[in-house]
């Protein structure tokens, strides 16, 4: 080998080193500050965009299929735990639509325009996910034109899976709630307790060994049980109230002993995510 | 006579294929890949990268270049943080190339240069994710949950390519 750091080359890393410490820097603080990135990354993220759907589109196809098999096998017994709850279902839709029809009625008689309940649904589909150890994230082909913004919150089949970190055009990626990060987004919450006592607050990390979500902080002295469920609370910032986010599986003491720390079981599965929706309040 | 396609065709294309797959890969097998405490993350990237760089003709193919500018995308389209892999990518692969040059050409030392290679890169990868924050494991974490599983993904993945790969490449040699 003949001498690895001559002059030149010594020159040459450590120019490349400053680029890259440089645009490592830019790129975080553009991702925390900004709304979208520079036009020319969104154009290129774009174009890879379309282009990649040319192999995810049969590559997903080709698990699609792996799945509808065993799915198919799964039926028998599914088809018997589904029945039991058709019943109950059709009496909540029913219920739903009645205190609905009345909720409005009475917003209208108080004068009350949009509440923070309100939101509507962009469907999605995910084309790929990051190959990367670091970043929990995922690929929607939705984007600005379609409507999508910073911030908003992602849901997939029953709940909350994550936030738009980055917007494109015509796609956008989506930093999932396993995202460890400090960086990454933290919800506002809220739990209703047995007596009915709402307990706010906010996710403040996630324990990837037991797959939980973890609210801190709380010192409320509200009653709270395994199985309450956890949603949205609309509090700050665009994400509306009232998406589920999964239920209370066990409650701690923090580290110092003053406040509560409660462990909520997510209810999507956020290793398994095909199609999503993105939540845009009214 | 046939026309051949020109072997730089067939590794530009190959190359983003590769990229592509990289993703769709994660995101089909995100269950087993990303499944707790281990951590695997496929490189087909660079794997095909560092193969074209023991089989084929560097220069004709401008390897280093394409190394950056699918670095660069990589960077762009994948995690979003520019500035990481446009430099790790043709770094590790100069590296692998320099170490294969002073090796006897054979499965067995193209192996060992290939494990090294996804070292450095995923070594590094976490060194840039540690500096802005988004790798908050130790390192002693890394190595076993993350280095050492991706490790033997990418060496399974090696030995089924390296075959097909290296026959493509003498067959154009010609």
């Amino acid at each position: 080998m003949q001498k690895f750091f001559s002059s030149r080359k010594l020159v040459i890393v450590i120019v490349c080193l400053i680029i890259s410490f440089g645009l490592m820097t830019v790129s975080v603080a553009i991702r925390n500050k900004r709304s979208t990135p520079p036009m020319i990354q969104q154009f290129g993220n774009d174009i890879v965009g379309f282009a990649d759907r040319v192999v995810a589109v049969p590559m997903n196809g080709v698990q699609h299929g792996f799945v509808s098999v065993k799915n198919l096998l799964n039926t028998y017994q599914e088809n018997q735990r589904l029945k039991s709850k058709v019943d109950l279902l059709a009496q909540t839709q029913v219920k739903d639509q009645t205190l609905e029809r009345e909720n409005k009625q009475l917003k209208r008689q108080l004068n009350v325009g949009s509440t923070l309940t309100g939101y509507e649904k962009i469907n999605a589909a995910v084309i790929t996910r990051t190959p990367s150890s670091w970043a929990s994230q995922v690929i929607i082909n939705k984007g600005q034109a379609a409507g999508v913004k910073k911030d908003m919150p992602v849901i997939a089949g029953p709940g909350l899976i994550g936030t738009i970190a980055e917007v494109n055009k015509t796609n956008s990626k989506v930093v999932l709630i396993s995202n460890t990060a400090e960086n990454s987004n933290r919800f506002a919450i809220q739990i209703v307790g047995s007596d009915s006592k709402v307990v706010n607050g906010i996710i403040t990390s996630y324990d990837s060994q037991s797959n939980r979500i973890i609210m801190g902080n709380i010192t409320s002295k509200a009653k709270l049980a395994k199985g309450d469920r956890v949603s949205t609370s609309g509090l700050g910032g665009t994400i509306p109230k009232g998406i589920y986010v999964g239920t209370v599986s066990k409650i701690a003491e923090d580290d110092y002993g003053l406040a509560k720390k409660v462990y909520i079981k997510p209810a999507a599965n956020l290793n398994d995510i095909e199609v999503v929706s993105v939540a845009v309040r009214e | 006579m046939k026309r051949k396609i020109p072997i730089a065709i067939i590794f530009v294309v190959g190359q983003f294929l590769a990229f592509f797959m990289d993703g769709s890969i994660s995101q089909i097998l995100s269950g087993t890949l990303f499944k707790y405490p281990n951590t695997m993350v496929p490189c087909l990237t660079m794997m095909w990268l560092i193969l074209a760089a023991f089989f084929g003709n560097s220069k004709k193919l401008h390897l280093s270049v394409w190394a950056a500018i699918i670095g660069f995308i990589f960077d762009m389209y994948y995690t979003g943080i520019l500035g990481v892999y446009v430099f790790i990518f043709p770094l590790v692969v100069y590296l692998c190339q320099v170490i294969y040059q002073q090796l006897p050409s054979s499965f067995m030392s193209g192996f060992l240069v290939y494990f090294i290679g996804i070292t450095v890169l995923v070594t590094l990868g976490f060194v840039a994710n540690a500096f802005i924050g988004q790798a908050s494991t130790s390192v002693s974490q890394f190595l076993v949950n993350t280095l050492a599983p991706t490790l033997a993904l990418n060496l399974v993945f090696l030995a089924i390519l390296y075959f097909p790969i290296e026959t493509l490449y003498r067959t154009h040699r010609r």
